[in-house]
């Protein structure tokens, strides 16, 4: 096998297990059981946005409205759930509007051309003010009983919602990798002038992309809302960030065209243990930030020690590849 | 996606070209149009908001996000991006401080190595950008993170300092001649220094050079690296000189300064019409851009309109803006081949698109601010028109100030959009209903002591009855507070109090010292005063809680000597992460028998986190809305929670802001009637709501906010 082309994925895994060798010495409780299941759990959602980034950092493109989208459909779930809609309807409709909200980046940046980064930005401030302006900041509260879990009791969810999370890695890493829609998004992502000769329609691809986005922000603002028995006005505040850094850290070029779910699943085990594991080795919360800052470094800087850096792509020092489109 | 737009246009040299692309390159003279399309709106919704002095307030707010948005326009015109720059400030602001006053060198000094530090950091972004080839999206998102983190770790996020001598604080506080704002001279010199470097020398142009192509810069001769290194640490410097300005406003140096102020910063250049892919930008176009925004802000809140409206608009200006810069670049790209009527038409084409769209947008500000006013006379009619309340009829308190006319009550919380906050509107809204005065509720959207002088400010413009504030930060806001006093305006702390000179009555709801006493005294009941407990706070840097926690410990260690605190973990005011924060924080203690959250979204947070674990040993108490924590309560996993009837507090805060300014109200006072709450208690300057109360299974079904 070629390890030579996963050595991005390969350094952000040394450095999760050198995280984890250091924590497990100082604290094996760390380890134990309860402890990894509620860890999976707290940062699924983060995962299933993770994924989506990664689809739009690979076709080239960037979406920092997500924690906005996620707030919105939290908000919508339990506003729905109030309303006395069916659990079992409630997954469909979030997705949905998650999709709309979506659609609209992705109609902007893929039929529109207009860039990812100013079109998400405006979104970021725009269903953020929208929400708070409607919301007045009051919690959802009064969900019905079968509203948390789903109804399903603690245990049966919790095993739903990580292995849900999971198989959605799976099957888009699978689809990724073997369906012509799956290249497609690579291929854009190289070179998208390369793919519209090739025969592949650009814009769609891209609006195809910020769809699942929104999608999959709606599955995991639902998941997230589930685990509780009220739904508050300001969920996903910087969780673009940490889907970004998710997918960045786990060795997806931000350039685009390169990189795989494998890896984001690496970066979003590796920032999401960060937290607890200063907790369990009992140094000062304070010092977090600065420490998962020095990581995202780290994770680039590695890749120079490694003597992988994809110099060609590098070298724009600019977002200039985005401006193919 | 399309082949024919592949590059931003290739512009030739166009020495000839009409005087309107050679000014406005970017099709700038559509935020011309904006600006005044917004003067024309807010100048008949605003109060006082074509006056000289609200343009020179609306200048000096601007200063800080200036200075971040003209260093980021060569960044942005050479195609990279600068995320650091807020964070930069909270680092730079820190070691102001602490170079100040715990090193005790003299401000000169002081300010000169703060400023080195800036560009230090920003040379740590160009050294990864330029050396290592990273991108600078990621660099600069790993050390927005890592900036930040730094001044939290150096300070605990406790550390503020403040106490700065007056010639320094002018630098952000005083009015040359009487009349223009000091730091409005920074900006006005860093933005002509900026434009002449830019766009006057070989310099500048190279940047552009560099934006369309660094590889054919290169080739051309100009050397890349260097170039960038320099803009990056210009990045720095002048994000450390917008934080020694930032410093010098507030008069306090903390380590949330300048938080997420490089978005604001970013909006200001992309909508001056710079392209994020490099090539194209204008010093004219950033502050164009950056006035556009200030300016919607200023004079929402002088119509007493929703903050969040600017969001929204600012959003739909900003799609705009690049839709109708992509339609226009569209149309003048088109082949040249048919060089006469072909690109006539072409043109014309795009004017009437982009007209159209200008048209349109100011349809929609005028569209929904009318909506709103009408909304907002529709429900001073439906209160104006009931006869006034069976207890404002009797009780003297209960007439309107200022005789006939409508008395204008502005309120602040700290944060709109907090629970507390939005049930301590609830009673501010009775009241204002029974009274029949014209209630302003506005304020920054998260946890922010710069908006707070910001909304101050203007509504000193806007001319109120009385305002009062829920004070984020006590050094910061006196000196816009005494401004209002000054003015005439009456001036009432709440919730938070400010400096004792800078208001005329304090709401007291309880005191820092009550509330920490009250919590450990409760926590000592629920665990018979022996055993492991732990903290969950808000965020680190939350002042409040900082001050709480103080006297937690302190009734801890005179009090409660088999009691031991073992952990204080940060929330950030969210609840997902005091959940988390709270799972951990049980592995790791397995001793810790008692959970204390004292935000109010981290309570239930906790609680949730308890109950999921099974762990019925252990018991949640804290601050927070009783509604929120009922279910808990009911179930038995929180013993308690300790607050003060929020609704009554704004309830109160409004009859008393009312009695101020009506002058029924007066130092010395034994009493104030407010209403359904009778008399309460007055003393000295303070008005006393009572002390803190504590919610729990047998009582808490009788409260409902």
């Amino acid at each position: 096998m070629n390890f030579g082309r996963y050595k991005r994925e390969l350094s952000a895994l040394l450095a999760y297990v050198a995280l984890l060798v250091a924590v497990g010495a100082a604290a094996p409780s760390f380890f134990g059981a309860g402890n990894l299941r509620d860890m999976a759990l707290n940062n699924a959602p983060v995962l299933l946005v993770a994924v989506g980034m990664t689809l739009v950092i690979l076709v080239g493109e960037i979406d920092i409205s997500v924690g906005s989208q996620f707030a919105v459909c939290s908000v919508a779930a339990g506003w729905m759930a109030k309303e006395g809609v069916p659990v079992a309807l409630l997954l469909p409709a979030v997705i949905l509007l998650g999709s709309l909200m979506g659609a609209v980046n992705g109609a902007l940046v893929g039929y529109l051309r207009l860039p990812s980064i100013i079109v998400t930005l405006a979104m970021l401030v725009a269903w953020r003010d929208a929400l708070r302006w409607t919301t007045q900041g009051a919690w959802v509260q009064d969900l019905p009983r079968n509203f948390q879990w789903f109804g399903l009791g603690q245990g049966a969810a919790q095993w739903l919602i990580v292995g849900g999370a999971l198989l959605v890695l799976a099957a888009f890493s699978w689809m990724l990798r073997n369906l012509s829609a799956g290249r497609a998004v690579h291929a854009v992502g190289s070179d998208a002038e390369a793919a519209r000769l090739a025969g592949i329609e650009p814009r769609r691809v891209v609006f195809g992309v910020f769809v699942l986005m929104g999608a999959l922000t709606g599955l995991a603002a639902l998941l997230n809302a589930v685990r509780f028995n009220a739904v508050p006005s300001n969920a996903g505040i910087g969780l673009e960030l940490k889907a970004v850094a998710a997918v960045v850290v786990g060795g997806t070029a931000i350039t685009g065209g390169r990189g795989t779910l494998v890896g984001t699943l690496i970066g979003a085990a590796l920032l999401g243990t960060i937290g607890t594991a200063l907790t369990f080795v009992g140094i000062n919360p304070f010092w977090e930030k600065a420490i998962q800052g020095a990581i995202i470094l780290a994770a680039l800087v590695s890749d120079v020690a490694l003597g992988h850096l994809d110099r060609v792509r590098a070298m724009g020092l600019t977002l200039r590849a985005a401006r193919a489109k | 996606m399309n082949p024919t737009v592949t590059q931003p246009e290739a512009r030739e040299l166009k020495v000839n070209a009409p005087w309107r692309e050679r000014v406005f390159p970017n099709n700038e003279w559509v935020l011309i149009v904006v600006i005044l399309a917004e003067c024309a709106v807010f100048s008949v919704t605003g109060n006082n908001f074509l006056s000289r002095d609200n343009a020179f307030e609306i200048t000096r707010l601007s200063v800080e996000i200036g200075l971040l948005a003209l260093a980021l326009t060569p960044i942005i015109i050479t195609g990279g991006i600068d995320l650091s720059v807020g964070s930069m400030m909270g680092l730079a602001a820190v070691v102001l401080g602490a170079l100040w006053r715990d090193a005790e060198l003299p401000m000169p000094a002081a300010i000169a190595l703060t400023l080195a530090v800036g560009a230090l950091g920003g040379y740590l972004n160009a050294l990864m950008i330029t050396r290592l080839n990273f991108p600078p999206l990621i660099v600069t998102l790993g050390t927005f993170s890592l900036f930040r983190g730094v001044a939290e770790g150096l300070t605990r996020g406790i550390e503020n300092y403040s106490g700065f001598s007056q010639g320094f604080l002018f630098l952000g506080q005083g009015y040359v001649g009487g009349l223009v704002p000091t730091q409005l001279f920074v900006l006005v010199a860093a933005a002509a220094a900026c434009w002449w470097w830019l766009h006057r020398t070989p310099y500048g142009r190279s940047l552009y050079a560099i934006g369309f192509s660094d590889e054919g810069a290169r080739y051309a001769g100009v050397p890349v690296r260097s170039r960038l290194t320099l803009i990056y640490v210009l990045s720095g410097l002048a994000a450390s000189l917008a934080a020694v300005i930032y410093v010098a406003h507030l008069g306090q140096a903390k380590s949330d300064a300048g938080t997420g102020y490089e978005l604001m910063a970013i909006t200001a250049v992309v909508l001056g019409g710079a392209s994020i892919f490099g090539g194209r930008g204008t010093v004219l176009g950033t502050l164009l851009g950056l006035f556009g925004i200030v300016i919607l802000q200023n004079g929402l809140r002088l119509s007493a309109q929703p903050a969040e409206l600017a969001g929204i608009l600012t959003g739909v200006l900003l799609v705009a803006t690049i839709l109708l810069d992509r339609l226009s670049t569209r149309a003048r790209t088109q082949p040249r081949a048919a060089h006469t009527h072909a690109e006539d038409f072409e043109v014309r084409n795009s004017q009437v698109a982009i007209l159209s769209a200008v048209i349109l947008l100011g349809a929609l500000i005028v569209a929904g601010s009318n909506w709103m006013l009408v909304r907002s006379v529709r429900e001073h009619a439906a209160a104006g028109g009931a006869p006034s309340s069976p207890v404002a009829a009797g009780a003297p308190a209960g007439q309107p100030a200022g005789g006939g006319k409508k008395a204008v009550v502005a309120l602040m919380p700290k944060a709109k959009g907090d629970p507390y906050f939005v049930s301590c509107k609830a009673g501010a809204d009775e009241a204002a209903k029974e009274l029949g005065v014209e209630l302003l509720w506005d304020g920054p959207t998260d946890l922010d002591p710069a908006k707070q002088n910001e909304v101050v400010e203007a509504w000193i413009t806007r001319g109120v009855d009385a305002i009062a504030v829920s004070v984020e930060n006590k050094v910061g806001i006196s000196t816009v507070l005494r401004k209002a006093r000054q003015r005439g305006i009456k001036v009432i702390t709440w919730d938070a109090d400010a400096e004792k000179d800078a208001r005329d009555f304090f709401i007291n709801q309880a005191t820092p010292q009550g509330i920490g006493y009250t919590l450990m005294d409760e926590a000592a009941r629920i665990t018979g005063g022996k055993g492991d407990f732990a903290i969950i706070t808000a965020s680190l840097s939350a002042a409040n809680q900082n001050e709480w926690i103080k006297f937690i410990k302190e009734r801890l260690a005179e009090k409660y000597p088999e009691m031991k605190l073992v952990a204080v973990q940060p929330s950030e005011g969210d609840r997902d992460r005091a959940f988390s924060e709270t799972q951990t924080v049980l592995k790791v203690y397995p001793t810790v028998k008692l959970v204390m959250a004292i935000a109010a979204p981290a309570v239930p947070g906790a609680a949730e986190a308890v109950k999921q674990s099974g762990r019925t040993d252990v018991k949640v108490t804290g601050l927070s809305l009783p509604n929120m924590c009922k279910p808990y309560v009911k179930e038995g996993v929180i013993e308690s929670i300790v607050l003060w009837n929020t609704v009554d507090l704004g309830y109160l805060t409004v009859y008393a802001s009312n009695a101020l300014a009506a002058g029924q109200l007066k130092p010395g006072d034994a009493g104030l009637t407010a209403g359904r709450l009778g008399k309460i208690e007055v003393a000295g300057e303070e008005v006393r709501l009572g002390a803190p109360f504590v919610f729990n299974k047998e009582n808490i079904d009788n409260f409902n906010f």
